[in-house]
């Protein structure tokens, strides 16, 4: 899975688009991606692939689309049960996880 | 990450290489790495501690740094003997996996591309075709045809190899006749039953694609089981 990912951010990156990868490099309990899963988002706010069962990927392509305006390359992104950008429903699995995200340039 | 990274993941996941990815997460910076890459400045420092993580295929921020390490291990082969039905259903569902897939079937006939897009076809008879591919103990093989003189030198050989999963299709009394013919072959009782025959686990499908489905479940349960024995 992670392989068709990095191919669509490469075609992305052909298509002269700004990429955000985002990456799981932590989890706690019982988050349901494991560490290495993958999202990509593009300057238009397209995404594909996963960090989480639904529950951040909102709150992840808002962080990517930041990332990307204010022109940084990466940063690290804790999400915790409690934590409300977690969606509105927070992470309902209960998890807890530290995701990547940095621009591919 | 730099672009020229990304592209050489894309290439060595298509060359199916073990390797994996170094992230420094308070720089930014990120390279390749494999036993024989030596590793930049920034990294040096920590190079015992990489080197573990490697050698475990561990995935995560290396105790004690701000290096995270994702490895990407070459995914287990897949040979399908008998370019049957199920075959075709198996293909579609196994894409979602990590598995590198062939199909072997000596009968022109079955293996049109109309049939079988984008996977590895050898038409020739399983024997010859399976003395050319380098195997070894990440290897799985999957019999569909129920013909033993397509099936059993399959078999024999990925008993003879120690394919880590063996899998045939057929009712229980073809499967009965075929550990007789195995044992005639001169197979012992152990290596005979290690054999997942009929294949798959059950969950009471017939129909083509839930056989296809049962197959694809015992098949990543048993490369789950290998994935977890070679990191302990």
């Amino acid at each position: 899975m992670s392989e068709t990912i990095l191919k669509n951010a490469n075609s992305w990156i052909e298509t002269k688009k700004k990429v955000v990868l985002a990456t799981v490099i932590k989890t706690w309990g019982s988050s349901p991606c494991p560490i290495g899963s993958k999202m990509i988002v593009n300057e238009k706010g397209d995404f594909l692939g996963s960090v989480s069962g639904g529950c951040v990927e909102a709150s992840i392509i808002n962080e990517c689309l930041e990332l990307i305006k204010n022109k940084n390359l990466f940063k690290k992104i804790h999400f915790t049960v409690q934590d409300e950008s977690a969606w509105s429903v927070g992470l309902a699995c209960g998890g807890e996880l530290t995701v990547y995200i940095e621009q591919i340039n | 990450m730099k672009k020229e990274i990304l592209k050489e993941i894309i290439k060595r996941n298509s060359l199916k290489e073990d390797f994996a990815v170094l992230t420094n997460l308070s720089t930014g910076n990120s390279e390749i790495f494999n036993s024989k890459n030596l590793l930049s400045k920034e990294f040096k420092n920590y190079e015992n501690k990489i080197n573990n993580f490697y050698n475990l295929k561990k995935n995560g921020i290396i105790d004690g740094t701000q290096i995270f390490i994702l490895n990407y291990i070459k995914p287990v082969e897949v040979i399908i003997v008998g370019a049957v039905h199920i075959a075709q259903y198996l293909i579609d569902l196994l894409k979602n996996f990590n598995f590198i897939v062939t199909i072997i079937d000596p009968r022109k006939y079955f293996t049109t591309e109309q049939r079988f897009q984008k996977v590895k076809i050898i038409n020739e008879w399983p024997k010859n075709a399976l003395e050319k591919i380098e195997t070894n103990t990440n290897f799985a093989l999957i019999t569909l045809t129920h013909d033993p003189k397509i099936d059993d030198p399959a078999l024999s050989y990925a008993l003879k190899n120690k394919f880590f999963y063996i899998g045939a299709l057929g009712s229980k009394k073809t499967h009965e006749n075929r550990c007789k013919r195995l044992k005639e072959a001169g197979f012992g009782e152990k290596e005979i039953r290690s054999i997942h025959g009929p294949i798959g686990i059950k969950f009471g499908g017939k129909s083509t694609p839930e056989i296809a489905l049962s197959i694809v479940a015992q098949l990543v349960s048993e490369t789950n089981k290998l994935l977890l024995n070679s990191k302990n």
